[in-house]
């Protein structure tokens, strides 16, 4: 059953923060929401607490309308960035809140309520934190207290708005992995609401990317990086950036090489995007048929080389990534310059509203034919 | 003060720095000793100036005692519709967002500008035996103005700001963030009010109060205009010690000693709550 969302508009004034957006998440089911700020990820996440209406569309939770309930009624638990605790309680009064100011015929019984908090806090591993205040607690300790206020009152749906975006790389790391973890013991219907896509991808059963207000993709972290939907999807999680080509006929041309294009029918297309991941720009003996790069920035990130190159016909330097090991066997940068392959190529036709009209992925056999400059349609730079 | 500018400043400061910084410190506090500390004295020795007994005497007067009681009611009264008020408006400024906001700020604001003389006028103008509500007020036999409805409605208009103001920067500040999750968990409007909103504004509430209450005890004004000066009746603890200075000076020095006296404790009560609490009501101060 689960949550179906349908169709929600909502919009501030003239700045639309969601268009026409439809989900379904279900039972049990830990789903990211990804997208850059302003994409309308948060205005979801309130609609569905119920701190927010949306001006059209639906959410129905196992056949019963969820805009219909109180915020209060939802039996929802939020999780902010800034954690939101009470600093004038003690850890102990923050979790047990949801269940005081329950109405006193469905109140549990103090010595209920005190055994809950006891159970929780020892869930998010925080016994011994119990009188303490928020402000004598750190970042991620403060944030487990927010997780054990929010399960307190035993929520169907858990929200997550940037739980880790306030907290620094490390613990924000480990964070991750136990909340996991704690998904996988809870099983909660959760939504968490990012920017950050290797927390998204790394967590999730299923990412939902959002941009301007409208779902570009729903997938698994794997579709969604192998096969990105839209040029957006493609450049915002899997660093897909747009190289000067152009489509003519069944042919793919770029930088003086063809390539056929299979079942590719964008003849009508208004724009044409043609993105290359870094790790699919891969080091080419030098002479051969590769493409010549010059090498303009290199930093050695732990056992991965990141490289600036410029090539022609592009004012952004391409960014590529190899392996170390690679890059020391290769070793053959000539002045600075260097061969390389592009080993897979994302090709999206949009129309003028921008929707992809056609997709294709091409992996160019290295050797290709050489070809005459024809006349070439308008493309994306 | 000198310890605190030696601790801000790194190292041994020029000879030149040193005598500006003593120069300006001196200063200032010559001004405030000439203009808050010497008069304040002055009162008390006034008061005591013709000894012990009399100073009793004259406050035992029963007009005296009849303005005390009367500035207490007002305040009693004035205060707590302020507090209400205070809140409510503080609250809709920083939580809801509405046509003419602007406006309502402004409006706030507005006593702190205009001259209370003037706000006593006004409250003629409209309450007053020819205002426009008089001769329906008349016929329902209440009098507001010359009574103490007019009193109050005067320290009211007077000191509205004091709670309001003192509330809004600490609202703003702390976003809604804190009652949208009290929300979310369960609780129902006056349990948001009074255990989350109301806990995190206590100090600053109590500061604004304070403010509000002295000045509500010490307005002169706005409520000489509409209190029309009945001894015993209408006269309120200022009123009372204007008059008694055209007649007794030594009398009316030992009333203002207890307005004075009233202005020092609600100082001391102010310093001690900004020791205290001062990072709750850091917003500004």
């Amino acid at each position: 059953m689960g949550i179906e969302i349908s169709r929600l508009r909502r919009q501030y004034g003239a700045f639309v923060a969601l268009d026409d957006v439809s989900l379904t998440i279900g039972d049990g089911e830990f789903v990211a929401v990804l997208g850059p700020s302003g994409s309308g990820k948060t205005s979801l996440l309130r609609i569905l607490a119920g701190l927010d209406q949306p001006d059209s569309g639906s959410v129905v939770r196992d056949g019963h309308d969820l805009l219909a309930l109180d915020a209060r009624r939802r039996g929802v638990g939020l999780v902010f960035q800034h954690y939101a605790l009470f600093p004038h309680m003690t850890v102990a009064q923050n979790v047990a809140f949801g269940l005081r100011v329950r109405p006193w015929h469905v109140r549990p019984k103090a010595s209920v309520i005190k055994a809950n908090v006891e159970h929780l806090l020892r869930q998010v591993e925080l016994e011994g934190f119990a009188d303490r205040y928020p402000s004598q607690l750190s970042g991620g300790q403060r944030q487990r207290v927010a997780f054990a206020r929010a399960l307190a009152i035993e929520p169907r749906l858990l929200l997550l708005d940037e739980p880790f975006g306030a907290l620094d790389a490390q613990v924000r790391v480990t964070l991750r992995s136990w909340l996991r973890e704690f998904h996988r013991s809870l099983g909660i219907t959760t939504l968490f609401v990012t920017h950050d896509q290797d927390e998204a991808l790394e967590m999730a059963d299923r990412v939902v990317v959002m941009n301007r207000g409208r779902i570009e993709q729903i997938g698994t972290p794997e579709q969604i990086y192998r096969q990105p939907a839209t040029p957006f999807a493609s450049r915002f999680i899997a660093r897909g950036q747009s190289v000067p080509a152009q489509v003519h006929g069944q042919h793919l041309h770029l930088f003086g090489h063809a390539w056929r294009i299979e079942n590719f029918a964008a003849d009508d297309a208004h724009e044409i995007a043609v993105h290359v991941r870094p790790e699919d720009i891969a080091l080419a003996p030098m002479g051969g048929d590769g493409l010549k790069a010059q090498l303009i920035n290199l930093r050695h990130v732990g056992g991965i080389v990141r490289a600036s190159l410029r090539v022609e016909n592009r004012d952004e330097p391409l960014e590529a990534e190899w392996n170390e090991r690679d890059w020391v066997r290769h070793s053959a940068a000539v002045d600075g310059v260097v061969n390389v392959h592009l080993q897979a190529l994302t090709v999206f036709a949009t129309d003028r509203e921008g929707r992809v009209q056609a997709r294709s992925t091409v992996h160019p056999p290295h050797a290709s034919f050489p070809v005459a400059v024809g006349p070439w349609r308008r493309v994306e730079a | 003060m000198a310890v605190i500018a030696s601790v801000v400043s790194i190292g041994r400061p020029a000879l030149s720095a040193r005598i500006a910084r003593a120069v300006l410190v001196l200063a200032a506090l010559a001004v405030l000793g000439w203009l808050l500390v010497l008069p304040l004295l002055a009162i008390f020795t006034e008061a005591f100036h013709q000894g012990y007994a009399f100073y009793l005497d004259a406050i035992k007067q029963p007009d005296t005692i009849a303005a005390v009681r009367l500035t207490l009611t007002v305040a009693a009264i004035a205060v707590p519709l302020n507090l209400v008020f205070g809140l409510a408006a503080a609250w809709s400024m920083t939580h809801f967002e509405f046509r003419g906001k602007a406006l309502l700020g402004a409006l706030i604001d507005l006593p702190f500008s205009i001259s209370p003389v003037i706000a006593g006028m006004m409250l003629i103008l409209v309450y007053g035996k020819d205002g426009w509500l008089g001769s329906w007020l008349e016929a329902h036999g209440l009098q507001v103005i010359f009574a103490v409805p007019g009193l109050v409605l005067a320290t009211v208009l007077v000191t509205l700001p004091f709670v309001a103001r003192e509330l809004i920067p600490l609202m703003q500040a702390q976003g809604s963030e804190q009652e949208e999750a009290a929300l979310t968990l369960g609780a129902n409007g006056w349990q948001i009010f009074f255990r989350v909103t109301l806990p995190r504004v206590r100090w600053a509430l109590l500061y604004g109060v304070l403010l509000c209450n002295a000045r509500a005890m010490g307005e002169f004004g706005a409520v000489y205009v509409v209190s029309g000066h009945l001894r015993g009746i209408t006269n309120t603890l200022p009123l009372q010690v204007e008059q008694l200075y055209q007649e007794n000076f030594s009398a009316a020095f030992a009333a203002a000693s207890l307005l004075a006296l009233l202005t020092v404790v609600t100082l001391g009560i102010k310093r001690v709550v900004e020791w205290r609490h001062g990072d709750a009501l850091n917003v500004h101060h």
